[in-house]
């Protein structure tokens, strides 16, 4: 590969990286309900890591059948170049104290005498929580996605990966909630256009079987 | 030559704003395109209606009073309250138990309970689409240069008075072009004896130098 050539792969992960921190300070200052700080964003910026992440979302596709998607997800999270992974931090223990009903107990007091979801492998997210809290990490949400357009990066959402974050321990203990948004600087987005069986039918193991696999063979063969 | 006053302009940008606003709103990101958001906008008369409602509720929750109060300053400018809705059953099928049910079949079979605010139990990701249109809304007035905000209370009062039909969740966002960005630092609401009697009630350690010590005469 020319020399030119691998300057600018350098430089498209090194954007990659630089566009994280500005997508998080994006996603740090866009509102909160009261004003009250509740959530935290986490960069995801090495390969192994979104990797380490792409393994749990495949271990939770096989948990039950309306999972099945993250196997797509994870497909998809391979060929990000970052992700950051938004947490409501307050939902769980904190409720808003305003009575807003949203989680449909009246008021929070409530709230806080419910049992919570067991920590079993189908519940993602062990509810009831505090929605009005958890619509927080919608604004932190879209203030990230909003900066991704801002500068002209391609994203996807994923609450899978969130899930599985969670489950990987990575985030802070009181996270009740999270989602994902992954950053791609390719020329195409690989967040969309997704065919059927993506999962199973995408750059990689394309590349797995025609070129790593088919092309060694008629080489010993033809040669 | 023809002349546009200024006040002509502003009332003018206003109505082009919220339209713009409601077009990001709508068009902004939603999980599993699912875009049953509702967005009306409201001003004038029903404003009114809500600034008194909130008001109203002054012992039951000074917040709302305080918005009311805003709002009732608000209205002598230019402004406009942007309401966005949405159902609360899921129609996702995620099953991701946030919502405090195994299943998105079960939360949308569980009973639903009525209130003045909002109508739960509700879908975690409903909330969020509906969250996401009211930040791309907000971003949007932030973009064409409106003083913004977002309100709870009077998104909540507007339910309750029926100004908004037809949703179990709401949100709004108000944007104002006063003279001056009216929504933060709101100063003028307070005198300082008042601000000094509310703090000391809040915060009763902060001035006392030996925590024990009750001072009854004070």
């Amino acid at each position: 590969m020319e020399r030119s050539i691998k300057q600018y792969e350098t430089d498209r992960l090194e954007a990659a990286k630089l566009a994280a921190r500005l997508i998080l300070a994006s996603g740090t200052t866009s509102p909160r309900v009261g004003g009250v700080g509740e959530c935290t964003i986490h960069i995801l910026d090495d390969e192994c890591d979104i990797e380490d992440l792409c393994q749990e979302i495949e271990r939770m596709a096989e948990v039950k059948k309306s999972w099945e998607f993250f196997r797509r997800d994870a497909a998809m999270l391979r060929d990000a170049d970052a992700v950051l992974i938004t947490t409501s931090l307050r939902c769980v223990a904190d409720p808003a104290d305003i009575n807003c009903n949203m989680c449909g107990k009246l008021v929070c007091e409530y709230l806080k005498e419910e049992e919570r979801l067991p920590a079993e492998p189908d519940v993602a997210f062990r509810g009831p929580l505090c929605i009005f809290r958890a619509t927080n990490a919608a604004y932190a949400l879209d203030g990230m996605i909003s900066q991704a357009k801002n500068l002209g990066i391609d994203f996807g959402v994923f609450w899978s990966a969130g899930a599985a974050a969670m489950r990987m321990n990575i985030l802070p203990k009181d996270t009740g909630f999270a989602m994902a948004v992954a950053i791609s600087i390719t020329e195409k987005s690989p967040f969309r256009d997704i065919p059927k069986r993506y999962a199973d039918i995408n750059q990689r193991t394309m590349h797995d079987r025609m070129i790593m696999r088919l092309w060694p063979q008629f080489r010993s063969i033809y040669s | 030559m023809a002349t546009r006053e200024m006040t002509e302009l502003i009332a003018g940008g206003m109505d082009r704003a919220v339209e713009l606003m409601t077009l990001a709103a709508h068009n902004s990101y939603r999980f599993r395109d699912r875009n049953t958001v509702k967005i009306i906008s409201i001003e004038g008369e029903e404003l009114e209606q809500i600034a008194e409602y909130c008001f109203s509720l002054g012992d039951m929750s000074p917040l709302a009073a305080r918005d009311g109060r805003n709002l009732v300053q608000l209205m002598k400018e230019p402004c406009s309250l942007l309401l966005l809705g949405d159902k609360r059953k899921s129609d996702f099928n995620f099953n991701c138990g946030a919502c405090g049910y195994r299943t998105c079949a079960e939360l949308n079979k569980a009973e639903e309970v009525e209130s003045l605010t909002a109508n739960g139990p509700s879908c975690q990701f409903k909330n969020i689409n509906l969250g996401v249109a009211a930040n791309a809304a907000a971003a949007q007035a932030h973009r064409l240069g409106l003083h913004c905000r977002v309100f709870s209370t009077l998104a909540f009062a507007a339910l309750a008075m029926d100004i908004i039909t037809d949703v179990d969740l709401v949100v709004s966002v108000s944007v104002s072009a006063a003279k001056k960005n009216p929504y933060f630092d709101r100063h003028e609401y307070w005198t300082k004896d008042h601000w000094d009697e509310i703090f000391d009630k809040e915060f009763p350690t902060y001035n006392r130098g030996f925590i024990g010590a009750v001072e009854e005469d004070l």
